[in-house]
């Protein structure tokens, strides 16, 4: 068996609705966040202690917690950013959560989803915090900026003001940011509910592409965000997957792609994945390799792709413009660990192989992927 | 109604039922109708067959190894599956990152004054405007091109008309339209594309080098250790690309961030020298991390390489040698002494022979010289410019003329020479070899001759003209 075995290390069953986990970078602690029973919000830190979890910190807050994320923090000050249920954005400091660093009410309606940039690298551009909502607008957040959004895509308002849903207002379900590699360049991809794809392009303040997938998108992630653009993740309801290359646009075609329709196909007779189809939740690149991803699904699995590139990444079409090609996408591995859908997934930033997920069975997974250094 | 609706899988896919056999399955060379072959058994629908089934995808397996029906999923195992030594790296591990998150804890209460940059302008992103915006001119076309064709379609009675009608105008005019099209298109894209020369890329990543090191000074060993492992990771991800311009970029960083545990990024960078053919760089590159590591066997061997792929034959095999002391079982090691040695003859102490690779070039090129009457050969000059100078030298007005026929030709016997020097210097230490085996002059002469026969042919030229 040369494969890469998925395992499961250590397990934390909880009292609540895991809504995100994410490792707080260069430690073995790992937070989590969710919603009690009572509608309030709890962030939980966990840390590795030999072969057992320890429980470090629990906090209670008033509502909700969505999403959150470590990216615009630095090393120094690892600071959390996180969307609740009502639209708020706060930033805390894991050592005196109760006063929030940053705290704005951003959206209408609750933060589905968030992304974070700027916080270790230097001379990239400024640390900011992105975030997306049901009340269909997707803000870009600085924490020196005060109580506005530094950059706003919203729907116009005749759209309605999303409290009162009108069926013209998209929900927006992912956010990712990308193409970070110099001071200027930034991008920003979103997904929506009803399949849409749009990248905005931050520096030029416009949208660069948009794109319409079958399904609403429920996860998206660029392969690095600290790259110029190479791949993009996109993942949909009913088990959609698509990788683009980001390398080439073309001018009418737009990016290329490669697309696996059974990403979220449950498990049939034998372990032969060939049931009915599920959505895939969540798709997260590894940190040490970023042509290997995993995939949170429906059916509560976790599936470890490889991407492999064709051989000539750009063609010429007939009219002379560039045209990307699509490589393939190949399945490495796949476990199932619970009988409901895995939703988020994050790998250890300074650990091959280390991950942590939350599933909706209320429980929390450490898991350990062997072998991945072979790729 | 159940019938109807599903058809059996043997229908769906129209595969005859004597296909399930042994006999057919063993023949069978089509990998899709292997396919389909051990979904039906899969499927249970025409029996259960366990011994067909494991023989048909054994087949499948060997026709397409990589097919999705052999996608598994296992339910999780538990971490007891692992061995002790296998979990033993995590637990280290964990000790390790919490000496390092104490340390942060530590850091985070010095303040940090790390220049940021400014916030940006605050700004909006209309979604309708500019999603209607690209669509808007299509629109337009269409909406003008169908007025027209209302104003203007000629009635097929109308025969004056018709005279006037010119199809070759029309179509120039649609491969205008079509043009002016695709022009829209590109420049949309190419607005966002940045309009940058080469110079300008450069001067902005040195400028970028200097902010670089002056802020790298405010940070801590930790912090620097951790930017410089990221940028080396991803310069791994470019090598594995094939991207080896923009792994030399992160290598750069990484040395950049940390240069004193930069070994290893050393080494890769010279790996991606190497693959763009960049021997110089990568030579110094494998210095500087044998420097830092005095017996990376690995950057000894690139180095091998880089003098092999130079020239030097003779130092690379000394430094195989080296690995060789090293890593006694070292088989690409072993493997290229043995090769540069067949090729070498046998070798002799390096000072000797460096002496008589200095010796030999020049009387090579000194024989051919002569055949010119150059009289000017005792000076040292560059080897590329000595047919040059036979050109200038001739000192009397009366080859004049030959003068003007002669730069053609001159170019190229001067290239061909000029590649024949170097491939002397390649081979200079072969016939040098002190014992001076025999069978490597002849391939040496067999190379030699060409440019000797155009020399002779510009010669004679010489000779006609005067």
């Amino acid at each position: 068996m040369d494969k890469p075995q998925l395992i499961e290390h250590l397990h934390e069953a909880v009292n609540y609705t895991v809504y995100d986990t994410k490792w707080v970078p260069l430690s073995a602690k790992f937070v989590v966040l969710g919603s009690k029973a009572n509608g309030h919000g709890i962030m939980d830190i966990y840390e590795l202690n030999q072969d057992k979890l320890v429980k470090v910190k629990s906090v209670e807050k008033k509502v909700a917690f969505k999403c959150g994320t470590f990216g615009a923090a630095s090393l120094r000050n690892r600071h959390m950013a996180i969307g609740d249920f009502e639209g708020r954005l706060q930033v805390l400091d894991m050592e005196q959560p109760d006063l929030p660093v940053y705290n704005v009410k951003a959206h209408s309606g609750i933060i589905n989803t968030i992304d974070a940039i700027g916080g270790t690298q230097i001379d990239c551009g400024a640390p900011e915090i992105v975030t997306g909502s049901r009340d269909g607008a997707v803000r870009v957040w600085d924490i020196r900026q005060g109580q506005a959004p530094v950059v706003d895509m919203s729907p116009p308002p005749q759209m309605g003001d999303g409290v009162n849903q009108s069926s013209a207002r998209r929900d927006c379900w992912a956010v990712a940011f990308g193409n970070t590699y110099n001071a200027e360049e930034r991008i920003v991809a979103a997904g929506y509910d009803n399949g849409d794809l749009k990248i905005f392009d931050l520096r030029t303040l416009s949208v660069r592409w948009e794109a319409t997938m079958k399904n609403g998108i429920c996860g998206l992630e660029f392969d690095r965000r600290e790259i110029p653009m190479n791949k993009l993740a996109v993942t949909t309801l009913e088990g959609g997957l698509l990788v683009y290359d980001m390398r080439t646009q073309h001018p009418t075609k737009g990016f290329s792609y490669v697309e696996e329709r059974n990403a979220g196909r449950s498990v049939g007779t034998n372990g032969v994945i060939s049931g009915p189809k599920a959505t895939v939740w969540a798709v997260r690149h590894l940190p040490q390799n970023r042509d290997l991803f995993m995939t949170g699904g429906g059916t509560g699995s976790v599936r470890l792709w490889q991407y492999e590139y064709p051989d000539k990444r750009v063609i010429d079409d007939s009219d002379g413009n560039k045209l990307g090609v699509a490589g393939a996408l190949n399945m490495v591995s796949a476990a199932t660990l619970s009988s409901q859908p895995v939703h988020c997934f994050d790998w250890h930033p300074d650990k091959l192989g280390l991950a942590v997920c939350g599933a909706f069975d209320q429980s929390v997974r450490v898991l350990i992927t062997t072998k991945l250094n072979t790729y | 109604m159940e019938t109807e609706k599903k058809k059996s899988l043997l229908e769906k896919y129209d595969i005859p039922i004597h296909h399930l056999d042994f006999a057919y399955v063993e023949k069978c060379t089509n990998a899709r109708e292997m396919e389909k072959i051990v979904h039906i058994l899969r499927s249970g629908q025409e029996g259960y067959y366990p011994d067909l089934l494991r023989c048909s995808e054994e087949k499948l397996k060997a026709l397409k190894p990589d097919s999705k029906l052999f996608r598994y999923e296992e339910p999780i195992k538990q971490s007891n599956v692992l061995d002790k030594k296998e979990l033993e790296p995590i637990l280290e591990w964990t000790d390790d990152i919490k000496t390092k998150d104490s340390a942060l804890n530590e850091l985070k209460k010095e303040k940090l004054v790390l220049e940021l940059p400014n916030v940006r302008k605050l700004s909006k992103i209309e979604l309708d405007k500019q999603s209607n915006e690209p669509s808007k001119p299509v629109a337009k076309v269409s909406m003008q091109s169908k007025t027209k064709n209302k104003d203007d379609r000629i009635k097929s009675t109308d025969y004056r008309k018709w005279d006037k009608y010119d199809p070759d105008e029309e179509i120039l005019r649609m491969d205008l339209d079509e043009e002016r099209g695709k022009e829209q298109a590109e420049q949309r894209i190419t607005s966002h594309q940045k309009s940058a020369n080469e110079k300008e890329l450069q001067n902005e990543k040195a400028s970028l080098f200097e902010r670089l090191q002056t802020e790298l000074k405010n940070l801590s060993q930790l912090e620097r250790e951790q930017f410089a492992e990221r940028h080396r990771l991803r310069g791994n991800e470019y090598f594995k690309a094939k991207e080896y311009d923009g792994a030399i970029e992160e290598y750069n960083c990484a040395i950049l961030y940390d240069p004193e545990n930069a070994a290893r990024a050393y080494n890769n960078r010279a790996v991606s020298h190497l693959k763009l053919k960049k021997y110089f760089s990568a030579m110094t590159d494998c210095q500087a991390c044998l420097q830092l590591e005095p017996n990376n066997v690995k950057a000894h061997l690139r180095l091998a390489e880089a003098n092999c792929a130079e020239g030097k034959k003779l130092e690379a095999l000394s430094i195989y040698k080296k690995v060789l002391e090293l890593e006694p079982d070292n088989v690409s090691a072993k493997n290229s002494v043995e090769k540069l040695t067949s090729q070498l003859g046998e070798v002799a102490p390096a000072s000797a022979t460096r002496l008589t690779i200095e010796e030999l070039d020049p009387p090579e090129l000194k024989t051919s010289n002569s055949k010119k009457q150059l009289v000017k050969s005792t000076q040292p000059v560059a080897k590329k410019q000595i047919p040059t100078k036979a050109a200038n030298t001739t000192p009397t007005k009366d080859y004049d003329l030959a003068e003007l026929i002669k730069p053609n030709r001159m170019v190229k016997s001067k290239l061909v020479s000029a590649a024949e020097a170097l491939g002397n210097q390649l081979q200079a230490p072969k016939g040098d070899a002190p014992k001076k085996p025999p069978l490597p002059l002849s391939p040496k002469e067999s190379i030699l001759r060409l440019p000797q026969d155009k020399l002779n042919i510009s010669n004679k030229l010489l000779i006609q003209e005067i």
